[in-house]
């Protein structure tokens, strides 16, 4: 081979290493790209392929339409005339052609050994799948979330179901009201989802632990939850929480009175971040709205959660204002930091303790959290003590020093003086 | 016969006393200056008492220091105040010391014959510096670790012998409990007994040759300067100047005292507003400022040349001042003395600003 043959092979070699396109030569790309150039502005089904995960892992189009990918120059073999030719993929056919891959354990671990399989049988319990069956096209198929023709990985920040694009990917339909308006479901939940303490998290901080639509849902065996089911979906976060009042006796009540659990007091999509004003029973807590203006028990038991937690909180303040005063001051108070965190622990464990209705138990947990407290009042206050003493003693101690200095003066002047009349 | 008939009887110790009551010191505008060297002995003898007072409960070791420190302020019976005394007392001796040296400057006293005088009182204001750099890192906080890490960053730069400094310094690579123990035995017995040696070499040659008077003051006659007895007269006065002193301490003690911060932590970042002790700030700040190259030298070593090069020609200045040996003044000279206070301030004050 002559010199200049090898430096072409090399060179070639480098050019299709460096490009995104598959290597191999694909009829379907060739003719579509040139139709998407005709089209300009118009429908450009190429835009985002050569970087869809199924060309970068080798499937083509082929793998999807049908058709014959080496037919060039010759369309009629490569789709029309072409027994395996499917073309256009309706909405109804999308869930099993995806399938016939992401449905195949043995296809799918080649690509990953902890792939999931069974996204199209839990389609099909989805309420989006059971209306598709009863034959309406406008429910979501794999297409509306995952993307055409610009399929990315779901941890690639680009895919419309990476965590940070679930809420918007589902409000494409969920916060269209002349588009869902058949469903006759409300479509204001994208909005009140941002408001949300979840939704904040996630959008705002962009904390990608935070739960997006999917996380109470499901994604491709997407539901509303039932009343039942509410507080295990929380407890996947909530844990203590959900635990707790699934114990109580209020969880029966609430099931048997169909009120959703958790949602009852905490809302749904727009859930706000607790306060414990849930439980100020003279400003509106969320038990009145059961309860009503009742009084007995129910209030009793507010006001005891309430006034406990707030009581806690009260010397945790004072605690936090005492040991802030006494480190102005420079006095060294670092030990009291660990009693002080043990009785903020203890405040989020006396919150969590509410979910169980119990007096006692609240009052068990809150017990700790007192001692806690108080030994950090205790020592700040011994630090003050002490400084006040400090100062105390400063002016004693300077009130000698400065009566010896006056004293020194004066022998001054009267060493002077005879200093003076021995020169004389 | 008293006790001190029995002790004169074997060693003639009134001959140290009839010295001191003959000996007198000149009167006239700068006699004040003559007290700042008694404050700085003052200020030393403080920081012997409280440094030996803190060595009973002070335990050095990466894992112990900061604790050791913490039970001292918090728990130890006035410990609290032997810290703050100790610290406080520390940053005023080099405050003193070096407007001791100013002074001494300024009234040219370092003229013959007192150039050794001179030479010892800068050996003891460098190791006074050094007693500052060894006890910051003392309590093993996170400033002090983080300073002490550029400091001898710093050091490791000068040319040849910068590698073995950092070394010696750190006793490794690293600022690590080593370099604490290591800093601890500079700081408890290697300077004070060096410093004790000098101080008294000092001490010796300024009761030799007695106060030394501005060279316009030596051309009045004998018989019509002013003098005063340095016993009782000037030793009263030295008292009066110390109490004030020991009241000021106290007042700083209370209502400043010096923080302990977080224990240093050698995994952490450093933390934002790093800074040595203020009497390395102004070189700290001249370094910071120093540009990344000069000519074919690496900014830092430059800035560093300079530092070296101009302690020792502000070390050998007796012998390069030659107007001052004919007991004349010299512009030249006391230029160079009023810039380098100017840029002493200037530079410590941005570095504290800015």
């Amino acid at each position: 081979m002559k010199f200049s043959n090898v430096s072409l092979l090399i060179l070639i070699i480098v050019a299709v290493a460096s490009s995104n396109t598959p290597l191999t030569k694909d009829a379907c790309i060739d003719c579509h790209k040139q139709l998407d150039e005709e089209r300009e502005a118009g429908e450009q089904i190429l835009k985002n392929v050569f970087q869809d995960i199924h060309l970068q892992v080798g499937l083509s189009c082929a793998d999807c339409h049908g058709g014959n990918p080496e037919a060039y120059d010759d369309e009629d073999e490569a789709m029309w005339d072409n027994p395996t030719f499917i073309g256009a993929i309706s909405r109804r056919d999308q869930p099993e052609i995806c399938g016939s891959c992401h449905s195949d354990p043995q296809f799918m671990r080649q690509y990953s050994a902890s792939v999931q399989t069974d996204q199209v049988d839990q389609y099909w319990t989805s309420q989006h799948g059971k209306d598709l069956l009863n034959g309406n096209d406008k429910v979501a198929t794999c297409t509306n979330c995952h993307g055409v023709h610009g399929i990315y990985p779901v941890k690639d920040p680009r895919s419309l179901v990476y965590p940070l694009n679930v809420p918007s990917t589902c409000a494409q339909c969920h916060n269209d009201a002349e588009y869902m308006s058949e469903f006759g479901i409300p479509t204001d939940q994208y909005y009140l989802y941002r408001t949300s303490v979840h939704g904040k998290a996630l959008l705002d901080r962009q904390s990608i632990n935070a739960p997006a639509c999917n996380d109470c849902h499901g994604n491709h065996g997407a539901l509303p939850p039932d009343v039942v089911h509410i507080a295990d979906i929380c407890g996947t976060c909530h844990v203590n929480n959900s635990q707790l009042f699934q114990k109580s006796h209020l969880n029966n009540i609430f099931l048997k009175k169909g009120f959703g659990q958790c949602e009852a007091c905490h809302g749904n999509h727009g859930v706000k971040k607790p306060s414990d004003e849930y439980l100020n029973w003279e400003h509106g807590a969320v038990c009145l709205q059961c309860h009503g203006n009742t009084t007995g028990n129910p209030k009793e038991l507010a006001d005891l959660f309430y006034h406990t937690i707030d009581s806690l909180k009260g010397q945790i303040s004072l605690a936090e204002d005492l040991m802030d005063k006494a480190e102005q001051k420079g006095m060294e108070i670092s030990d009291l930091y660990f009693p002080l965190e043990k009785s903020q622990k203890v405040l989020i464990q006396t919150r969590t303790s509410i979910h169980s209705f119990n007096k006692d138990l609240l009052l068990e947990t809150v017990k700790d959290g007192f001692i806690a407290s108080d030994e950090a009042i205790q020592g700040a206050s011994l630090a003050l003590t002490e400084f006040d003493q400090r100062r105390k003693w400063l002016f004693i101690f300077s009130l000698i020093i400065t009566y010896l200095i006056v004293v020194v003066y004066f022998k001054i002047k009267d060493f002077d003086r005879r200093h003076r009349n021995k020169n004389k | 016969m008293g006790i001190m008939d029995w002790i004169n009887e074997r060693v003639n110790i009134r001959g140290v006393s009839e010295f001191a009551f003959k000996k007198k010191v000149p009167v006239f505008y700068g006699t004040i200056w003559y007290y700042l060297g008694g404050v700085s002995l003052f200020l030393f003898a403080i920081q012997l008492v409280t440094g030996i007072l803190l060595l009973l409960y002070y335990q050095p070791g990466a894992t112990t220091a900061f604790e050791s420190i913490k039970f001292i302020v918090s728990k130890v019976a006035f410990g609290w105040l032997i810290r703050e005394v100790h610290a406080w007392s520390a940053n005023l001796f080099v405050f003193f010391a070096f407007l001791h040296m100013f002074t001494v400057f300024f009234a040219k006293a370092y003229r013959k014959p007192r150039e050794m005088t001179w030479f010892s009182g800068m050996i003891l204001l460098i190791l006074g510096m050094g007693f500052g750099f060894s006890g910051y890192l003392l309590p093993w906080n996170e400033l002090a670790f983080f300073a002490t890490k550029i400091g001898s960053d710093i050091a490791g730069a000068v040319p040849f012998v910068g590698e073995f400094l950092l070394r010696l310094l750190r006793a490794g690579d690293e600022v690590t409990g080593a370099t604490l123990t290591r800093f601890y035995g500079f700081h408890i017995a290697l300077f004070p007994a060096f410093f004790t040696l000098v101080l008294g070499i000092h001490l010796i040659l300024v009761q030799v040759q007695g106060m030394s008077i501005p060279p316009e003051l030596e051309r009045i006659p004998e018989k019509h300067r002013r003098y005063m007895p340095f016993f009782p007269n000037f030793a009263i006065r030295d008292a009066l100047f110390w109490l004030i002193i020991l009241n000021i301490i106290a007042l700083l003690a209370v209502f400043f005292p010096w923080e302990l911060g977080t224990k240093a932590d050698p995994l952490a970042s450093a933390p934002a507003g790093i800074h040595p002790e203020w009497y390395f700030m102004f070189m700290f700040q001249t370094l910071k400022l120093i540009p990344g190259h000069i000519f074919f030298i690496e900014g830092e070593l430059f800035g560093l040349l300079i530092f070296v090069f101009g302690t020792i020609f502000w070390f050998l200045v007796p012998l390069l001042d030659r107007k001052a040996r004919r007991g004349q003044r010299s512009r030249f000279w006391t230029v160079i003395g009023v810039v380098l206070i100017v840029y002493m301030i200037m530079m410590t004050l941005w570095g504290y600003i800015v």
